[in-house]
């Protein structure tokens, strides 16, 4: 079974954590983009997406993480990406050299100190 | 009878002897009273005339009952006497002529044998007193005394027997007479008519018994009072005394004149009679007999008869009636179960012109505010079927006015349907089909042959057109439900089945030959994000628009909880708490719902009171997935539903079923489930030869019983070459992607390669789907095929190619490009072909 994505939002301190599995593809990475950015208040720091547990993602997911990373920037907010090295997400990533826009930790921890 | 027969009487004869007797002796004192001889001896002759008077006194008695020897006896004594006398009167000359006397009697009173021995006494006994006294002239004497009675005697009995005979006769028509008149009257007084005689004056002389019983009134009382007041109620006597008179006063006889008229009884009660009345006349006098005969009885058996001959032809029209009706009503009945509005139309007309022997018969239907004619019989068609305006034309004057309308010799203007009037009608009648007070057609009927319907043909029809009128509504309002639950159950049946990759999916729906009603069988093959695929066969009870709209919101349901991500016994739970507390306690429905996920073929279900699904693997024997067995949705409100899991390996079909296809009248269902069985083990594997071929197998030829549903998928078995179409939608990825990843696992690509080659697919994919924007729905194919170690995949869509932005999507053709060996765009003006290329070989680009 290919579960569809899922997103699950959360806080620490003044970042917020967007975590999301599953296959991201067009059928749902405009409106996830959307509803992140939304989540994301003025007042928080920056924010996280983890994507270590991301089974799948093609290019509106890719488009959908440089939407926010356009959008945090107008804001004066952080984006940091949470990757496995080595899996197809990085890869895709890797590719699409999304590294000049945010940058890519392979852990949470790393991610959350780069946003804040 | 006449005066002389009294002549005969023996009392007579008796009286006259006596007055002979008295006479003779009253003779013989007053000869010795008078100067007389001296010869003469007074005393004897005294003695003599006393015993005379004694034998007068003694016969006079007697008379009444005097007997024969008596009068023998009195006359012989007689001559006796005179013999004495004339011994003791001496030698008279004259004496001797006395015995004349009772000579004449012995004529009179006997017969002539008997007669003469009275002459022979008198010979004798005067010849032995000649002889006694020795007279001179004694032979003269002799021959003078006894020749003189016997001269006068004969000519006495000669008379006298005429005279008896004569009497005799006369007695004998008397008798007769009396007989016949006794004969008669017991004849009249036996007869059970009443036998009245009248005289010219009306006046009653002849009354039988019958007349008493009729009447009342005796014989006696009858006899000599006028007829008019005794038996004529009053309001008729005038009417009595005129038919009388003329009667009396009409020349010669008349016989049997026949009249019927009422009658009074004595107890004044009247009653109806029939009188046979003759005039006679008899010696100058007018006598009128009659007989009447109280008909009272008949009158009433004929009105019994009448009566009953009119409640026969009532009974007969109330029968034939009721037949119409109820062939009306069972066409109307059949319509409301199967027919359509044409054909029962169809059938109407035909029936209504053989009810009224018509020799053809139209119905026309109010469509878009004209008449069109819907239906005839007896009515040669062609072309279009003509149409009228209200108020133009026979039937339109009839819809307009809502009024039953007659025509005579109508002409073809007035008629204004020209193949009616070209069959020449002499008489037209029409009447209004009638539906909640709206005019909703004509009916009109003609009769080629002058032969005019009449009230009665005009209430038959009007009878007729209720029923038509009834049946037309009734066929119309079923039609529209029964169109509207058709489409429906058509739109709740998927119109295509979706293209499942690797998987290959048929469905077959038919509904039940007899029924005219769409059941509540119904299927779906939903696809879930993700690329599993949900399978659902159900049953809800009931049929027509009830059922085909509880099926619209159990399809909504679940596919909404499919949607969801729910697994099939959470989905079902949620499905039955549904169903009971929303659709309400009376509704019930079986349901199969089965989700494949086709990367793995594991396949979960859940039965809810359904036939069990059948699996078959390749040729091994097929088998019926009996697990999960749950109740139906529906009957309680918290049940558990238990689940089961099944692999679907490659080549293994699962057949999802109503009832329908297995169950027949009278037959055990196992039986046929074996025949479902069986017919599966030698089907041909794809879905869709496989249905037709279980719906040959199964299904009489004249058609199923109840309505059949059937759906068949099979997990395709992955070979070096594939194709498959997905809907141009971003969700349609995901299935996409799961295909594919069968197909390279099967090529045996690493991890890395599948990841890479699906992600490039993915891409190629979605610019397919952008490519078709929001207007398109055809699909974009995707092809594959394995040479040695090269895949070989292209993607086609038949969208408006756009020229890549160089943000998003051109970000797509570089990801292509990086995770393909090679990629080739050709966009033409029917679409966008991308073919991608790449060698595997365990490592990635």
């Amino acid at each position: 079974v290919t579960d569809i994505a899922q997103l699950e939002l959360g806080e620490r301190g003044a970042v917020i954590v967007a975590t999301v599995t599953g296959e991201l593809d067009a059928s749902q990475a405009p409106l996830m983009g959307d509803q992140i950015a939304e989540e994301v208040p003025t007042s928080a720091k920056g924010l996280v997406v983890d994507f270590s547990s991301l089974e799948f993602i093609d290019s509106s997911g890719v488009a959908m993480l440089f939407g926010l990373a356009r959008k945090l920037g107008s804001r004066r907010q952080r984006l940091s990406v949470v990757v496995n090295d080595g899996e197809a997400v990085a890869r895709v990533l890797e590719i699409v050299d999304f590294g000049k826009a945010a940058p890519m930790h392979a852990d949470l921890d790393a991610a959350l100190a780069d946003a804040s | 009878v006449t005066p002389l027969s009294d002549l005969f009487e023996r009392s007579v004869k008796g009286r006259a002897l006596a007055y002979l007797f008295a006479a003779g002796a009253a003779l013989g004192l007053l000869t010795l009273v008078l100067p007389h001889d001296d010869s003469v001896k007074d005393l004897p002759l005294v003695i003599l005339a006393g015993v005379a008077f004694l034998v007068a006194g003694a016969a006079y008695w007697r008379a009444p009952r005097i007997t024969k020897p008596e009068l023998h006896a009195a006359v012989a004594l007689g001559t006796v006497i005179l013999t004495l006398a004339n011994y003791y009167v001496g030698s008279t000359a004259l004496f001797p002529l006395l015995y004349t006397w009772t000579a004449l009697y012995a004529f009179y009173f006997f017969d002539l044998r008997a007669a003469l021995a009275h002459v022979a006494l008198i010979a004798a006994s005067y010849g032995l007193l000649l002889a006694l006294a020795d007279h001179p002239s004694a032979v003269t004497r002799w021959l003078l005394a006894v020749g003189t009675p016997t001269i006068v005697g004969l000519l006495i009995s000669r008379l006298l027997s005429r005279l008896r005979a004569e009497n005799l006769a006369s007695v004998q028509r008397a008798d007769e007479l009396r007989e016949t008149e006794a004969r008669t009257r017991l004849v009249l007084d036996s007869a059970p008519d009443a036998f009245i005689t009248l005289d010219r004056d009306g006046l009653i002389v002849n009354w039988n018994a019958a007349a008493e019983r009729m009447f009342g009134w005796s014989t006696a009382e009858a006899i000599g009072r006028p007829m008019r007041a005794l038996i004529v109620p009053p309001e008729h006597r005038d009417r009595h005394d005129e038919r009388r008179r003329e009667l009396v006063e009409s020349t010669g006889n008349v016989t049997g004149r026949l009249m019927e008229t009422e009658f009074l009884r004595r107890n004044g009660s009247r009653f109806q009679g029939e009188a046979t009345v003759s005039k006679v006349e008899i010696g100058g006098e007018v006598m009128v007999p009659g007989f009447v005969r109280d008909i009272t009885e008949r009158l009433r058996r004929l009105e019994e008869r009448e009566a009953l001959l009119r409640e026969q032809a009532a009974r007969a029209e109330a029968e034939r009636v009721a037949e119409m009706v109820s062939g009306m009503q069972l066409l109307v009945d059949a319509a409301l179960a199967h027919r359509s509005l044409d054909a029962i139309v169809e059938d109407l007309v035909t029936r209504v012109r053989g009810v009224l022997g018509a020799d053809a018969a139209v119905i026309y239907l109010v469509e878009d505010g004209q008449l069109a004619m819907a239906a005839s019989s007896g009515v040669e068609r062609e072309g279009t079927p003509p149409r009228v305006e209200f108020g133009t034309g026979f039937a339109g004057q009839v819809a307009e006015s809502s009024e039953p309308l007659m025509a005579e010799q109508p002409s073809a203007e007035e008629i204004a349907d020209a193949d009616l009037a070209a069959l020449g009608c002499e008489s037209l009648l029409g009447v209004p089909l009638m539906a909640e007070g709206q005019v909703t057609g004509v009916l009109v009927v003609c009769a080629t042959e002058k032969r005019p319907f009449g009230p009665e043909g005009l209430g038959v029809l009007q009878l007729a057109a209720d029923r038509v009128a009834l049946g037309i509504d009734h066929a119309r309002v079923y039609e529209r439900e029964h169109r509207i639950a058709e489409t429906l159950q058509r739109s709740l049946l998927p119109e295509r089945m979706p293209q499942l990759p690797g998987l290959a999916v048929a469905a077959r729906y038919l509904p039940a030959a007899s029924e005219a009603e769409v059941g509540g069988d119904w299927y779906d093959v939903i696809p879930i994000p993700g690329g599993s695929i949900g399978l659902v066969m159900g049953d809800v009870a009931g049929k027509g628009l009830a059922a085909a709209s509880m099926v619209g919101q159990l399809r909504s349901a679940v596919r909404a909880y499919a949607l969801e991500g729910h697994g099939p016994a959470k989905a079902i739970e949620q499905l039955n708490r549904l169903v009971w507390t929303e659709l309400g306690e009376s509704q019930m429905a079986t349901l199969l719902y089965v989700v494949l996920d086709p990367a793995d073929g594991q396949a979960r279900w859940v039965n809810a009171g359904h036939l069990p699904p059948l699996l078959a693997v390749g040729d091994g024997p097929s088998v019926f997935l009996e697990g999960a067995r749950n109740v139906p949705l529906g009957v309680m409100p918290f049940p558990t539903f238990d689940e089961k899991t099944v692999t679907l390996e490659p080549g293994a079909t699962v057949v999802l079923y109503t009832d329908g296809l297995v169950e027949r009248p009278g037959d055990h269902i196992d039986n046929g489930l074996r025949r479902l069985s069986e017919a599966v083990r030698d089907a041909p594997d794809a879905p869709d030869d496989l249905c037709d071929h279980l719906l040959s197998a199964l299904v009489p030829e004249r058609g199923a019983p109840d309505d059949v549903a059937l759906l068949v998928l099979r997990n395709t078995p992955m070979a070096n070459h594939f194709s498959a179409e997905f809907p141009t939608e971003p969700q349609a990825l995901s299935s996409m992607r799961t295909l594919l990843r069968r197909w390279l696992r099967y090529a045996e690509g690493s991890d890395q390669e599948i990841a890479e080659i699906t992600t490039a697919c993915g891409e190629a994919a979605t610019n397919a789907i952008e490519h078709a924007g929001a207007t398109g729905d055809s699909p974009f194919e995707i092809l594959g095929s394995l040479e040695g170690r090269e895949v070989d995949i292209t993607v086609r869509d038949y969208g408006a190619w756009r020229e890549p932005r160089l943000d998003d999507q051109g970000r797509g053709i570089g990801l292509m490009s990086s995770l393909m060996d090679d990629v080739e765009v050709t966009p033409t003006h029917e679409g966008t072909s991308v073919r991608m290329t790449r060698k595997l070989n365990g490592t990635a680009l």
